[in-house]
């Protein structure tokens, strides 16, 4: 039996591990509850966005704009939306997994990568992708202009026909206890086709093509921020639902580890009065 | 005065909804009113002023460009920005102002974008004008 000393000493290190872990779990619980309301606020705008441009893109010529165009796929880009920091569980390695089986079927040799967050990036560099760029540690101010300037250079790929096809890979928040990857494409830009329904008798102010312009930089834009605010969100409940599960590790642990000190004080308790009993048996 | 409801989207924030008697917008070309039962439509925004008439009262705010969609006599304004004219910060503005000046004299370094220039010179002005409401 392990001696008492060294129990006791892991009964000490495994309870300050817990404390940081309960620290870390409030903290991304914080976390994620503001950027959960944030998320919320920008799905409005988000969607109605999207519904614009599903009213007008039906009746506009995909060689209006470089960004509708579409091209024999040779080169694919792929955007990776992961993490700054690990202990989020499985919610990095997710994302890689999934991205790993897709561009699989392309050919590793066929994809740029654009990463956004450290984990990301030391993930693919390691194994040897063509990154053409990362962003890291923005996360914790994260404002709408990170989303307007990752996604400029992410067009500016597509649109010099680097590459003929964008994805987008994401945790999506469902809610704190799950999180879901999915993958989108992002450019060039795929609409369903719209139902007869459609009202005919609308204006639009300037012309249909100008409108479509403005309106799809706009939506890149959007969506950017929309990836980002998922993923933020899904990140701190990943992180959270971890720790908690670690806290919990913890506590398991420290019972045992009490348990098994109990004994082995019992047993040389035992063990000395044995002693006792024996030297005073001798003396008789 | 018949009115209609008023949507005030932001990709930070979703205003609540009002009824709105009047509501003036800043077209790409020229600013134009928008009242009840107007005709379905998809308008671009320019940065610029919107004034809100309501029952009560009339507001102004500033805007930096976007969208304003009319479905069904309901109005959507998809904008970037907006702020009210009062809470507009004015000194951030100015500071806004000077800095696009400054780059304005640079002009000729090697990554001077005048778009760019214009827009942020069009957008710290509006925002004193409108703050002056």
């Amino acid at each position: 039996m392990a001696n008492l000393k060294d129990i006791r000493d892991r009964i000490k290190s495994v309870r300050s591990i817990q404390k940081v872990t309960k620290a870390m779990k409030m903290v991304a619980a914080a976390k994620m509850r503001r950027a959960q309301e944030r998320m919320e606020q920008a799905r409005p705008y988000t969607n109605r966005l999207v519904d614009v441009i599903h009213h007008l893109l039906p009746d506009v010529d995909r060689s209006l704009l470089p960004l509708l165009d579409i091209r024999p796929i040779q080169r694919v880009g792929y955007v990776i939306v992961a993490s700054d920091r690990g202990l989020a569980g499985s919610f990095n390695t997710n994302v890689f997994k999934n991205v790993e089986i897709e561009i699989n079927q392309i050919g590793k040799e066929n994809v740029d990568l654009f990463c956004i967050g450290k984990k990301a990036r030391d993930h693919f560099t390691r194994r040897g992708y063509t990154i053409i760029e990362s962003h890291l540690e923005f996360w914790n101010d994260l404002d709408f202009h990170h989303a307007i300037k990752i996604g400029e250079n992410i067009i500016n790929h597509f649109v010099s026909k680097k590459v003929d096809e964008i994805h987008v890979c994401y945790n999506e928040f469902v809610n704190v206890a799950t999180q879901t990857i999915q993958s989108e494409q992002l450019l060039p830009l795929d609409y369903k086709h719209e139902d007869s329904s459609t009202v005919f008798d609308r204006l639009y102010e300037p012309s249909k093509k100008e409108l479509t312009k403005s309106l799809i930089p706009r939506h890149l834009n959007v969506q950017m921020w929309k990836y980002l605010l998922e993923s933020y969100a899904s990140e701190q409940a990943a992180r959270m639902v971890a720790m908690e599960n670690a806290t919990e590790n913890a506590e398991d642990m420290i019972k045992n580890l009490t348990l098994e000190f109990n004994k082995a004080r019992q047993a040389s308790i035992t063990k000395e009065m044995l002693e006792i009993v024996g030297g005073a048996e001798a003396l008789k | 005065m018949s009115h209609f409801n008023l949507d005030i989207v932001t990709p930070t924030q979703d205003l609540d909804e009002i009824e709105v008697d009047y509501l003036r917008c800043p077209g790409i070309d020229g600013s134009f009113g928008i009242m009840a039962n107007h005709q379905d439509g998809v308008f671009s925004l320019d940065i610029g002023e919107i004034m809100i008439q309501s029952k009560s009262d009339t507001k102004f705010y500033s805007i930096s460009g976007g969208f304003a969609e009319i479905n069904n006599n309901e109005v959507c304004l998809l904008v970037e920005t907006i702020e009210l004219s009062s809470d507009i910060d004015i000194s951030r503005a100015e500071s806004a102002f000077q800095r696009a000046n400054e780059r304005k004299n640079n002009s000729n370094e090697e990554d001077f974008d005048e778009v760019r220039l214009k827009t942020a010179l069009s957008r710290a002005l509006n925002r004193l004008q409108v703050a002056k409401r």
